[in-house]
């Protein structure tokens, strides 16, 4: 146990373990701690050894062994209105008259938690003429939906929806409101969780239940994705988070399912503001939606040559998918950033990842690591995505691609075949 | 005018490395930038300062470290920042974060009202979007969200005009002023400051808020007025690779075998996007 010039035992910052997350440097009494480099530091000759700062260090990254009194368990005093909220609600996202997949892949996550809690699932559906859409929502796992059915809604405007699910969350009381990670998502959660003064985690990939106290366990990765986070919401409702598309698995719909529809009236002020002028659909020959492709060939750094890129739209177009890259492609200004997979870019999570000279640093794959399979093209074998590919090949891939291609094609029909004997 | 512009101070993700033993992040020695989405968003605004008169206020809630952000601000053309730090504000979420942001900016608009707030998308460390939005809703701003241009503003109406990048679309949006804008890295990157510049930016004294100084109230701003919180921490289990297929041993032969075990392995994934008759 280390003791400074007073001989006082003294806490110890593990630099490796630190995650800077900085709550030591708010807890600590004595302003004995600083940030150096992005790690906490503390200043041995101004500790008082009273070991705050173990306490709120969600990384154990402080040394500190010196045997003291365990604060009495945290007797969190709940607010009693707490007790008042119960059920799932889901928010769905309804786009162009279409409800959006992630509402129902969330309906089915809904579904699971609700039957650990034995509540119900609550839709929100703010829209004009939603009823089939309300139908649905009940087909993929809702017991209540609560329309909005109200031209104010026909187009997504912040203030309006975000006036609109306050109310519906007032009303109505849910303890869990989930809500798509989309860019109307993210636009729009934060909206209503400053407006109800309650917690909101983005970007779920996991969502569970704690058996014992009923809280809803938030699990998102921080920190580039290289640290996975469980988080809390003890003393606010509803406990809010949004989950990106395509990392729950979307439920089964059954036309069978019962369910109810109760029509809610829109109380808050009716002006439609900002007045949206135009709406410029992406032309289809210029952009494509990397996120809905089956199969992506993702080019990196080392497939910078354009003399080559034909080669490999086909090899993409043999395999029924489409290209991406990584980041420093579309710096140099070879892809448009509409194709960058990765933390600044679009996150993806096809059925096959071929990345071409892609080294994989953590940015890149927290943008691709719910892909089901991975090929990893790479001249480099200590490239990280190399260590993570399912598969790896090992050399230039000016070579090798002509060659997969040819294989592919000799071998495709014979399998196709049998994929249709069976 | 007067636009302020919220920035966060960020670790250069680009330099952060994996520990391989512990799978952890290696943060130490890393370099702690200002948030790319931000300084583009600074730009923008010393640009309509530039247009239209006026001047641009940064602000940031951070360490006092964060100060060397502001500065990289300042270099490129904003008039004045502000860093907001108290040890009261550790620990803070999404929540606390956009009321204390959003406290000192209803001080500066006290003294010159303040029309536009400009934030990054978001942070490239936390990536929840959620700060600006915040702000835009507690201080009753119109709020758009993922601007990739601004294409006009009139100060004579109050009126701006930007495009927005939705999905599968772009949205050209009109609002009132005032107004809280969130932007996308497409708005154009910032100017590269000049040697004088970086040198006033240096001298500038930058005031620091805590607090007391922006009218806070104690129990809604860092911890204590984060509803969130941390549970547990843990390295995400690591995708394990599979077999390992070297050229060197032969281009024909190595690919062959990657072929047949990937044909046996994966013969569903295949069958399903197998598309024999594209044309190349």
């Amino acid at each position: 146990m280390p003791k400074n010039s007073k001989g006082r035992d003294i806490a110890e910052i593990i630099p490796a373990k630190c995650i800077g997350c900085q709550l030591c440097l708010g807890e600590c009494p004595v302003n004995a701690i600083t940030m150096e480099g992005g790690v906490a530091k503390i200043d041995p000759e101004k500790c008082i050894g009273c070991g705050k700062c173990v306490d709120v260090c969600p990384a154990n990254s402080i040394l500190f062994e010196k045997p003291r009194k365990k604060k009495a368990t945290a007797a969190e005093q709940k607010t009693p209105s707490i007790s008042e909220y119960k059920g799932v609600a889901v928010f769905i996202e309804v786009n162009n008259g279409v409800a959006a997949d992630v509402s129902w892949e969330l309906m089915g996550k809904g579904r699971e938690l609700a039957e650990k809690l034995n509540v119900p699932v609550i839709g929100f559906l703010p829209g004009y003429k939603v009823a089939t859409i309300a139908k649905e929502a009940i087909y993929y796992g809702c017991d209540v939906v609560y329309t909005m059915d109200d031209p104010l809604f026909q187009v997504y405007i912040s203030k309006m929806y975000g006036n609109a699910l306050t109310q519906l969350c007032n009303q109505v009381k849910p303890e869990i409101f989930l809500i798509g990670a989309t860019p109307l998502g993210r636009d729009l959660s934060s909206i209503i969780a400053t407006k109800l003064k309650t917690g909101l985690t983005a970007d779920c990939t996991g969502l569970d239940i704690n058996p014992e106290d009923r809280l809803l366990l938030m699990t998102r990765p921080t920190f580039g994705g290289n640290i996975m986070a469980t988080i809390l919401c003890r003393n606010h409702r509803p406990q809010m988070s949004t989950v990106r598309p395509k990392v729950m698995k979307m439920p089964k719909r059954d036309p069978e399912r019962q369910g109810e529809i109760r029509a809610v009236k829109y109380e808050g002020p009716a002006e439609i503001v900002p007045r949206i002028i135009e709406t410029i659909p992406f032309d289809t020959a210029g952009a494509v939606d990397i996120t809905r492709s089956p199969v992506l060939v993702v080019l990196g750094k080392g497939a910078c040559d354009t003399k080559y890129f034909p080669m490999l739209e086909e090899f993409a177009r043999l395999l029924g998918g489409t290209i991406a890259c990584s980041r420093p492609l579309v710096e140099a200004g070879l892809l448009p950033y509409l194709r960058q997979v990765g933390q600044t870019g679009k996150t993806v999570a096809p059925k096959l990842y071929i990345g071409i000279g892609v080294s994989g640093a953590v940015q890149h794959q927290v943008g691709m690591q719910g892909s089901e399979r991975v090929i990893a093209i790479n001249t480099d074998r200590h490239a990280p995505l190399v260590q993570i590919a399912d598969y790896a090949i090992i050399g230039d891939y000016t070579k090798i691609v002509p060659e997969l291609i040819k294989g592919l094609k000799e071998r495709a029909p014979a399998l196709l075949k049998e994929g249709v004997q069976q | 005018m007067h636009i302020v512009c919220c920035i966060k101070q960020v670790p250069d993700t680009t330099q952060v490395k994996i520990d391989p033993v512990t799978n952890t992040l290696i943060r130490a020695g890393v370099e702690s930038i200002c948030n790319p989405y931000d300084i583009v968003g600074v730009e923008a605004a010393v640009k309509l300062t530039e247009r239209y008169g006026g001047k641009v206020t940064v602000i940031t809630m951070g360490p006092q470290q964060a100060d060397s952000a502001l500065r990289d601000c300042m270099a490129i053309g904003a008039h004045k920042a502000i860093l907001l730090s108290d040890r009261a504000f550790a620990g803070a979420d999404t929540l606390a974060t956009s009321y204390t942001l959003a406290s000192a900016i209803t001080k500066l608009s006290a003294k010159d009202p303040v029309e536009i707030v400009i934030c990054g998308k978001q942070a490239i460390d936390g990536d929840t979007a959620q700060t600006g939005p915040g702000i835009a809703t507690r201080l009753d701003f119109n709020q758009l969200t993922y601007v990739s241009e601004i294409i006009n503003l009139d100060l004579e109406k109050k009126v701006i005009r930007v495009r927005r990048e939705i999905e599968g679309a772009s949205q050209i949006i009109e609002a009132n002023l005032p107004v809280l804008l969130t932007v996308e890295l497409q708005l154009g990157a910032p100017r590269y400051a000049s040697l004088p510049n970086l040198i006033k930016a240096l001298r500038q004294e930058i005031p620091v808020w805590g607090a007391r100084e922006i009218g806070a109230d104690p129990d809604m701003v860092g911890l204590k007025g984060s509803p969130t919180s941390v549970k547990s921490i843990f390295a995400p289990p690591p995708r394990k690779g599979g077999p390992v297929f070297d050229t060197s041993d032969g281009l024909e032969n190595s690919l062959n075998s990657f072929l047949d075990t990937l044909f046996q392995k994966d013969q569903s994934i295949l069958t399903e996007v197998l598309n024999p008759n594209s044309k190349g």
